[in-house]
């Protein structure tokens, strides 16, 4: 299987997605959402709702609790932890390899 | 521009610009997965969570959290994790649902694994389903023998009437630091699942040219329409969206859109200061050492690092490096230093 056509995408940068695009990109219903955030496991961005904008960290974040949700039927509190502890090691990870340790 | 910041003369690009080969291109037509209603392939979901016909909910659940700690993608080391855990939710989300189990065990007797399955007409007459369990989403990433005997179940099949957008499909696309300073075309494989006849999971490689922007940086993400999961009926199919990363380089460290180079220099050089060439990725700058410079001492040089707005800075860090002395003359040099230059390194200043 093979494309020869050269395809052009759109770079998205920066808190870039409403409630809406994250949860389309996410296959999540925007209530699922909108409840973590209530309940204080998924950082709730400035501004009023209309206003949300969530960043490409966030969509991770997203994805992996409703995996572990659903996966390991993980209570959200679980989840949002093993979010929190993924999150800190893709940040050493990344500082490791800015001084070129890995 | 202050003292740390060290001047460039000049600029001579050794890098030729990028040269596309442009094409326009329709996504949704490129792509799509032709899917023949009604003929489907056999799929044992008893293998595949690797229990017997007659097992309980409680061993089923318990083969499957077992499976999902294997092959989980958030923490899995295996190669095929994304796929093998699709599957394995698949075979979940039917073997777990009494009524889905039941059906599945009545229709599938005697079927064995790829084999050519056609579930008869109206075989759901004689079932009460009380919903399809998993949400349309999940569904859509499900095989197409999960959507032909429960697809209907939520309201219509995929050969049916019913209209739904395909999933978004995410990936890591690896690329060289250069890329982001001149722009590139890159080829990226992705491996997409299909039940072989033997009734395996097997791998297709699907290629695709994807156009680097100049400026592209590490936490970025690329957007490629309808190049996700094909759509049910005449919906749209997704979009593929692909994660950036850089991957590591001999010379180069990235953060942000900053560049960081480890600058040898010779100790003439960092004492008595000197102009030198420094290699970069899009050329060549001269960069001026300030007198006095120090090994860990860090140059800043503004707008040289990754292409943007604001572009990113080029940081050198100084790592003064000793000759040896390993003939006559190199010995002699060093000997008068330490005879006439009164210096410890190991006092305090």
């Amino acid at each position: 299987m093979r494309d020869e056509e050269i395809l052009t995408g759109l770079v998205l940068e920066g808190r870039c997605f409403t409630l809406e695009e994250l949860c389309a990109a996410c296959a999540l219903e925007p209530d699922w959402l909108l409840r973590h955030i209530e309940e204080g496991l998924f950082p709730a961005p400035e501004g009023a709702r209309s206003e949300w904008r969530f960043s490409a960290i966030g969509l991770a974040r997203a994805r992996r609790m409703h995996r572990f949700e659903r996966d390991f039927e993980a209570v959200p509190e679980l989840a949002a932890l093993v979010a929190d502890l993924l999150e800190e090691m893709d940040a050493l990870r990344a500082r490791l390899r800015t001084v070129g340790l890995e | 521009m202050g003292s740390p910041v060290a001047r460039f003369n000049g600029l001579k690009s050794n890098v030729p610009p990028p040269t596309y080969n442009r094409s326009a291109v329709d996504p949704a037509a490129a792509r799509g997965r032709a899917w023949r209603s009604g003929v489907v392939e056999y799929r044992d979901y008893y293998k595949t969570l690797g229990v017997p016909r007659e097992a309980t909910i409680d061993e089923i659940k318990k083969a499957y959290r077992k499976l999902a700690r294997k092959y989980h993608p958030d923490v899995s080391k295996e190669a095929d994790a994304e796929t093998r855990m699709r599957e394995v939710n698949e075979a979940y989300a039917v073997l777990s649902d009494t009524e889905k189990r039941t059906a599945y065990d009545q229709l599938g007797r005697g079927y064995q694994p790829g084999q050519e399955f056609r579930p008869p007409p109206d075989w759901d007459a004689g079932f009460e389903f009380s919903g399809p369990g998993v949400s349309g989403a999940e569904a859509a990433d499900f095989s197409d023998f999960f959507a032909e005997l429960f697809g209907r179940m939520g309201g219509g099949g995929r050969g049916g009437a019913f209209h739904m957008r395909g999933e978004d499909h995410h990936a890591k696309i690896l690329l060289d630091i250069e890329d982001a300073y001149t722009g590139a075309v890159r080829e990226i494989a992705l491996r997409v699942p299909h039940i072989n006849p033997q009734g395996h999971v097997a791998l297709d490689t699907r290629t695709l040219n994807v156009r680097i922007p100049k400026g592209i940086h590490g936490g970025q993400i690329i957007r490629l329409a309808g190049q996700g999961a094909p759509g049910m009926g005449e919906a749209k199919p997704g979009d593929l969206l692909l994660e950036v990363q850089f991957r590591p380089h001999a010379r180069y460290r990235v953060d942000g859109r900053d560049l960081h180079v480890v600058l040898p220099v010779a100790p003439w050089e960092a004492a008595l200061g000197a102009v030198v060439p420094v290699e970069v990725p899009d050329g060549q700058l001269q960069v001026r050492i300030p007198a006095g410079a120090q090994s860990g001492r860090v140059l800043r040089v503004r707008g040289r690092g990754i292409p943007g707005e604001p572009p990113g800075n080029l940081l050198l860090e100084i790592r003064v490096v000793l000759p040896e002395a390993t003939n006559p003359k190199a010995k002699e040099l060093y000997e008068t230093m330490a005879r006439e230059l009164a210096f410890d390194p190991r006092r305090s200043s």
